[in-house]
């Protein structure tokens, strides 16, 4: 059919389409020309657009910055141990809830599982605080009165690592999980009831029938946290983090907070955040790219 | 706030209403004939959170009616207070100055936004209007003006900090007297203490001698007190100002410090957790709960709030437990150096785009005299002279008489400045209860003994500028990994941290502090 008649019969989808398309409109794709503000010597009474340009000035100076090369280098480092252990952990969860037989049960997990993902990170980090803490927190205090030395949970690099990523999973694999039991949905019974009549275990059959089933979900899942690696959180390092796990613990996120805001650099701020942009577009072109290659499927 | 406005008397009545001899307050006299027209003056002011009675808000209380009546109203200007969240008040400030659409009067606690802004070109020069308007500006401000000044134009107007006083030490008096000890006056009679409180665990299982937490008005007097005596020319080359204090990191024997701070700490001395505790609260906390020693606090800290404040929690927990003011470390010279905030407080700013800026410089000017002074200093309340400081009397005022947040509005001045550093030290303890008075007098003075003021180059570093935050992070970073590092390990770990923070921008600030030094010695 035309165009014409086409739109006429779909529209009350595109009119539904209208109001979040003119959020992006409004809050991603206006604001950027604020970009120039990366290549100019920013000054905030001059604006925008009489301030001097300085061209690539601000760059060299954010990659001579030793705080900055840190912070790049954790932002990759946090990512990618959080790829891999929160991104599996929701699919395992969903498909360990899916052999659940009481419904009952199940939804009782899934709401459960799903509230960390409401609590504030500020909350988290002081209660933290007082669970982890070397010398004085519940769990190091137990631990000494059984005799054993004190986990520096929070004090030493290597265990704060740990300790930061069982704290994402812990608020996030709830919300992941929904997802997937939502795809999970999706697959077809029957597939089920033939293999286990072939004399397919529960293994064989979550693993040939079940993830198989929810791999387009998984795959655009993965592409989008691939893209979004040279991006991470404010909240979460920040809260978490401290003078003694700092070299972890910067990120690029609180370097621009730090420098950015704070001081009211917000050439830094603006050139730090571009280029960040820059490299998670690159980032998602290319695993989608890999991805259509190795398995026909892609976002784009 | 129609209704203030509106039916409101003219401002002549004398001030607080009370049986003391004050002097009316006068609105400001203005040079030229009131204008015409009505205008509006919008006023930048600190919303802290709290929450007001109904009716009330923090832009609408006695404190901003007061003014309109005493100054707005025989002006014919309307008074318009903007409430910017204290603990954002940087960012909120950038965004408001960014946005051309910035109160008339703004300020920051923030010196190097200041010269930010100074530097960027977005601030009235009001030399000229404080000389038209602003008599009691130059009077009460006189040498504070100097620090508002930039390349020959006064871009701001700091307000002056009657009390440049900061921190002072805290030790159980209780705690003494079970080991028969007196207040310890040099440093190694206070390790012999420290050590003895741990020895006999007097604040139960995990008693804490020196209580320390990850924030400078702890750690900072620490390091001073201990450091090798400076010369004049480490004061300008050795420290680094990071903020509103200065970092003695480049200094003469401040090594050997962290070693010892090192040493005490692997003794059980110090806080197991100080790294953790960027708030305060943990080691606030143990001071109440009494297991804290010894520690360091803004002066007279412990007292404030008699219902629920530190002393007072303490008593309650702790039968007998109290604390005292002491001043215990001693340096290689026998003196115990301290810090001293700057003589200024906020820097008050007009932005370029103000329309208002006459009306600004007038009202900075009639917040400038005695009287309101006195007047916001008290809260509205009524106040009288004793032994010419005045003091205040127990008075209870309904919620709408009240002046909230004073200091907030009352931006010209950081505490009052009595004219001379005696009086300043009475009227501040003056408002501690009075079995407490003199020992907060005590901790005021004590804060000021020995102690040394910033040292102020002709023109900012700009290096400091730019680099202040992430300087702070690196010297806490290296305090805290030095302290807590093997004894073997030390000098590795502080020599590492050390290259760190001078690769992160030290270096830069300490060659301009260099080249600046040599500059003024010319």
């Amino acid at each position: 059919m035309s165009a014409g008649s086409y739109f006429r019969r779909f529209w009350q989808y595109y009119a539904m389409l209208f109001l979040p398309i003119l959020f992006f409109g409004l809050f991603k794709y206006g604001p950027m020309y604020g970009i120039i503000i990366a290549f100019k010597d920013y000054n905030i009474f001059q604006g925008m657009w009489t301030s001097p340009w300085n061209g690539l000035e601000t760059f060299r100076t954010v990659f001579s910055m030793h705080t900055f090369s840190t912070a790049f280098r954790n932002t990759f480092l946090l990512n990618i141990i959080d790829l891999l252990v929160s991104f599996p952990a929701p699919i395992i969860l969903a498909l360990m809830l899916n052999e659940v037989m009481r419904s009952r049960v199940k939804k009782v997990f899934q709401t459960v599982m799903y509230f960390p993902h409401f609590v504030s990170w500020v909350i988290i980090g002081g209660l933290f605080l007082q669970i982890f803490a070397t010398n004085t927190g519940i769990v190091n205090q137990m631990l000494n009165n059984a005799g054993y030395d004190s986990i520096p949970f929070l004090t030493n690099r290597y265990w704060w690592l740990i300790t930061y990523l069982a704290a994402g999973v812990w608020q996030s694999v709830g919300w992941g999980t929904i997802i997937y039991l939502a795809a999970l949905t999706g697959i077809n019974k029957e597939l089920y009831d033939a293999a286990e009549t072939d004399g397919a275990g529960r293994m064989r059959r979550m693993w040939h029938i079940t993830l198989p089933g929810i791999r387009p979900t998984i795959i655009i899942l993965f592409i989008l946290a691939i893209g979004e690696m040279p991006r991470i959180g404010f909240e979460r390092p920040y809260i978490l983090g401290n003078a003694m796990v700092s070299d972890f613990s910067e990120v690029l996120s609180t370097f621009v907070y730090k420098i950015g805001l704070q001081t009211g650099e917000f050439s830094i701020a603006t050139a730090v955040g571009l280029f960040q942009s820059v490299i998670a577009l690159v980032f998602l072109l290319s695993a989608n790219a890999l991805s259509k290659k190795f398995t026909d499927q892609g976002i784009m | 706030m129609a209704l203030v406005t509106v039916g409101c008397g003219n401002g002549q009545q004398a001030g607080p209403s009370s049986a003391s001899s004050t002097p009316g307050a006068s609105s400001a006299p203005s040079a030229s004939a009131t204008p015409k027209q009505k205008s509006t003056l919008r006023i930048e002011q600190f919303d802290r959170g709290k929450s007001f009675p109904p009716g009330l808000a923090v832009n609408d209380q006695e404190g901003t009616r007061y003014a309109q009546r005493e100054f707005g109203d025989p002006n014919n200007i309307k008074l318009e207070y903007v409430p910017v969240p204290r603990s954002q008040e940087v960012e909120k400030l950038n965004v408001l100055m960014a946005s051309s659409d910035a109160p008339d009067i703004v300020f920051t606690y923030d010196e190097s936004l200041a010269h930010k802004y100074m530097e960027q070109g977005g601030l009235m020069d009001l030399a000229e209007l404080i000389d038209q308007y602003g008599p009691n500006i130059k009077s009460y401000l006189g040498e504070t003006l100097q620090y508002g000044q930039w390349d020959g134009k006064q871009l701001a107007i700091p307000a002056k900090r009657a009390f440049t006083g900061i921190t002072s030490y805290m030790i159980r008096q209780d705690w003494l007297d079970k080991l028969k000890l007196p207040i310890p006056e040099t440093t190694e009679q206070t390790y012999e203490a420290l050590k003895a409180f741990r020895d006999n665990q007097l604040g139960g299982q995990g008693t804490i001698p020196l209580g320390l937490a990850l924030h400078p008005d702890e750690y900072i007097p620490l390091v001073m007190a201990l450091i090798k005596d400076p010369t004049e020319e480490q004061y300008y080359t050795g420290m680094q100002r990071l903020g509103l204090q200065e970092y003695p990191i480049l200094m003469d024997g401040h090594k050997d410090v962290v070693r010892t701070l090192n040493q005490w700490y692997h003794e059980g001395l110090i806080s197991p957790d100080f790294g953790l505790d960027k708030d305060q609260k943990v080691r606030k906390q143990g001071v109440s709960t009494g297991k804290v020693g010894l520690y360091s606090e803004q002066a007279a800290q412990s007292y404030e709030d008699p219902e629920g404040g530190i002393q007072a929690t303490l008593a309650k927990n702790v039968p007998g437990g109290s604390v005292v003011p002491a001043n215990p470390f001693t340096n290689d010279k026998g003196k115990r150096v301290k810090e001293l905030n700057p003589p200024t407080g906020m820097y008050v700013m007009v932005p370029k785009t103000s329309k208002a800026a006459a009306e600004a410089v007038q009202y900075l000017n009639w917040l400038a005299q005695m009287p309101v002074m006195l007047h916001y200093t008290f809260d509205g309340k009524d106040y009288e002279m004793k032994d010419g400081i005045p003091v205040k009397v127990q008075q209870d005022l309904p919620d709408e008489k009240k002046i909230f947040n004073s200091s907030d509005i009352l931006i010209v001045t950081n505490g009052l400045d009595l004219g001379m550093q005696q009086s300043n030290v009475k009227s501040l303890g003056a408002s501690y209860p009075e079995e407490l008075m003199e020992y907060a007098m005590k901790a005021f003075e004590y804060s000021l003994t020995d102690a040394v003021t910033v040292h102020y180059f002709p023109k900012p570093i700009a290096a400091e500028t730019k680099y202040a935050q992430i300087l702070k992070g690196k010297y806490e970073e290296l305090l805290v990994k030095s302290m807590l590092a093997k004894p073997a390990d030390f000098d590795k770990t502080y020599d590492d941290m050390l290259k760190q923070y001078l690769a992160s921008g030290g270096e830069e600030v300490h060659k301009e502090r260099v080249a600046a030094y040599a500059d003024m010695k010319k």
